[in-house]
């Protein structure tokens, strides 16, 4: 019989250009002893550690899971590395908490982190191949294509890329852990920033960010702190290929399928009635109107009505993204492990200004890779 | 079989790091040619010196000065040195416990014979001309008498 798996206690860094003043390993141990300090725990407690991160190459620290081990306080225990690309964040937590619903530990701490400001992550994604021309093109070059379609297929108004923009940047100045704390955000501002990978503009993009997240994942019988915990509801990953004939790349099956098995174990039919709030990794403006659609939140071809009315907004009836999301804070292996906490934080009532009244079901996603990597959960304020 | 296309691949970026605190304040004692370790959970003295503790995964704090002299406590004669190593001429790396340190640390001693290495030996570090608070300031290390 699995056992019942819940979020005890979530620990977040400050998201910054550069964090010149730690080390790799100081980083992530900010918020893992956030995260202790929450749960009320201390290393000893601590049975196991997950952590997660982008690919080695984009900081250049081969196995940074050796080298990061006392960090985490993982001298004698099991400790392990995940790696999905940019769902990593995601995939890591579910690992973590799959060790626990298995029975195998009672506390397990999780990590994931990115130090963009010692390296360059474009850099790494757009490296030049022997027999290729060099695209230099990066994630954004690499999404543009697909947002193009999208909007071909959706008839959706050119505005709505802007308006998800703003929305995120507005939910930002609400979090202090935000990277970007943009005062002066607005329609104009955005929509006469830079056009970097058209239909994208400069301001339509996530920020390199220095960053880590961590979290407490434990049994029901070794729950602990102050606050009740965020109970995992329903957890969920999928993969597909990045190529292959008739693959859908705005609309791709692997996230249609998460979602349908982690809606199934959550025992969710209705999910933009029956979630109250979601965190949903959106690094590109139009992935919000194009998830809402992958999610089920709305019918094919519609999402963007979903922004265009306001309902995604903190005070919609489906907010996405209070924290202002990967497009205001983006330290890569960390974003998906960000949204899987602020879902928490909101469950757990400890969002602060960006706090959403009555959060009973919070939805935590993230995506990696060409848009094939998976990872999403269901937290819950009542124990499943 | 016939031939296939080959290329080199060349991959290379500029990375940079962040020391961190600890290491930070171990360069600059470097840099003025002194060594400091840190004081772990069990009272033993780490140096090089960590942010955290190996046993208990505490933030360590307490930095204790050691010697610039100490003990080798294994090594191996490299025969031919290469180009980037230490020293141009036959070496051994080895391992060093400083006076007052419970750990080695690895650097090169400048023997002269593979002869005159020994474990046990007692070694001193010959510092640099220039005050770089990083680890170029130790040239190398050589017998405590020479």
């Amino acid at each position: 019989m699995a056992e019942r798996v819940a979020i005890t206690g979530v620990g977040q860094t400050k998201y910054d250009t550069k964090r010149a003043d730690v080390s790799i390993a100081g980083l992530c141990r900010e918020a893992a002893v956030r995260a202790l300090e929450d749960a009320s725990v201390t290393w000893n407690d601590i049975d196991a550690v997950v952590i997660g991160k982008a690919p080695d190459m984009f900081e250049g620290v081969v196995m940074p899971e050796l080298y990061l081990a006392d960090a985490m306080g993982a001298t004698g225990k099991p400790m392990m590395r995940v790696h999905t690309a940019g769902s990593v964040g995601g995939s890591t937590a579910l690992v973590a908490a799959g060790l626990v619903k298995a029975g195998i530990h009672k506390r397990v701490l999780t990590m994931a982190f990115e130090k963009q400001s010692e390296s360059d992550a474009m850099w790494a994604l757009a490296m030049r191949i022997p027999f290729q021309p060099a695209l230099v093109a990066g994630a954004g070059g690499y999404f543009a294509p697909h947002i193009r379609a999208y909007i071909r297929r959706s008839n959706a108004p050119d505005h709505i890329g802007i308006l998800v923009a703003v929305k995120d940047r507005q939910n930002a100045l609400k979090n202090p852990y935000a990277h970007l704390h943009l005062e002066d955000i607005s329609y104009e501002k955005v929509a006469e920033s830079m056009m970097i990978w058209d239909p994208l503009r400069y301001l339509e993009s996530c920020p390199s960010s220095d960053g880590a997240c961590a979290m407490v994942v434990a049994a029901e019988d070794s729950v602990s702190g102050d606050r009740a915990p965020a109970w995992f509801a329903g957890t969920a990953m999928r993969s597909e290929a990045t190529q292959f004939a008739g693959r859908d790349q705005v609309n791709p099956q692997a996230g249609k399928d998460c979602a349908k098995e982690v809606y199934r174990q959550a025992g969710i039919s209705d999910p933009r009635r029956e979630i109250d709030a979601a965190e949903i990794y959106v690094p590109f403006s139009w992935y919000e109107p194009m998830w809402m659609e992958n999610l089920f939140f709305a019918p094919e071809g519609e999402g963007w009505k979903m922004t265009d009315s306001g309902a995604t907004a903190i005070d919609g009836d489906m907010p996405i993204n209070p924290s202002g999301g990967v497009l205001s804070s983006n330290p890569i292996g960390a974003s998906g492990m960000i949204r899987y906490a602020e879902a928490a934080m909101q469950i757990r009532g400890q969002a602060g200004e960006h706090q959403i009244d009555g959060v009973r079901t919070a939805m935590g996603h993230a995506y990696g890779g060409g848009a094939q990597f998976y990872s999403m959960c269901i937290l819950t304020k009542d124990k499943p | 079989m016939s031939d296939v296309l080959r290329a080199p691949h060349a991959i290379e970026y500029t990375y940079t790091r962040s020391v961190g605190p600890v290491i930070d304040r171990f360069f600059a004692g470097l840099g003025e040619h002194r060594f400091q370790g840190i004081k772990g959970s069990d009272g033993k003295v780490i140096v090089p010196p960590t942010e955290y503790d190996p046993y208990t995964g505490e933030t360590l704090t307490e930095f204790v000065d050691v010697g610039d002299v100490g003990v080798v406590t294994s090594w191996a004669w490299v025969t031919d040195p290469q180009p980037g190593q230490p020293l141009d001429r036959p070496f051994a790396w080895a391992l060093i416990k400083l006076d007052g340190a419970d750990t080695s640390m690895l650097h090169a001693v400048d023997a002269g014979d593979e002869s005159k290495m020994s474990t046990g030996m007692r070694v001193k570090a010959r510092w640099t001309e220039d005050n770089v608070p990083d680890m170029s300031s130790i040239a190398c290390f050589e017998a405590e008498a020479g």
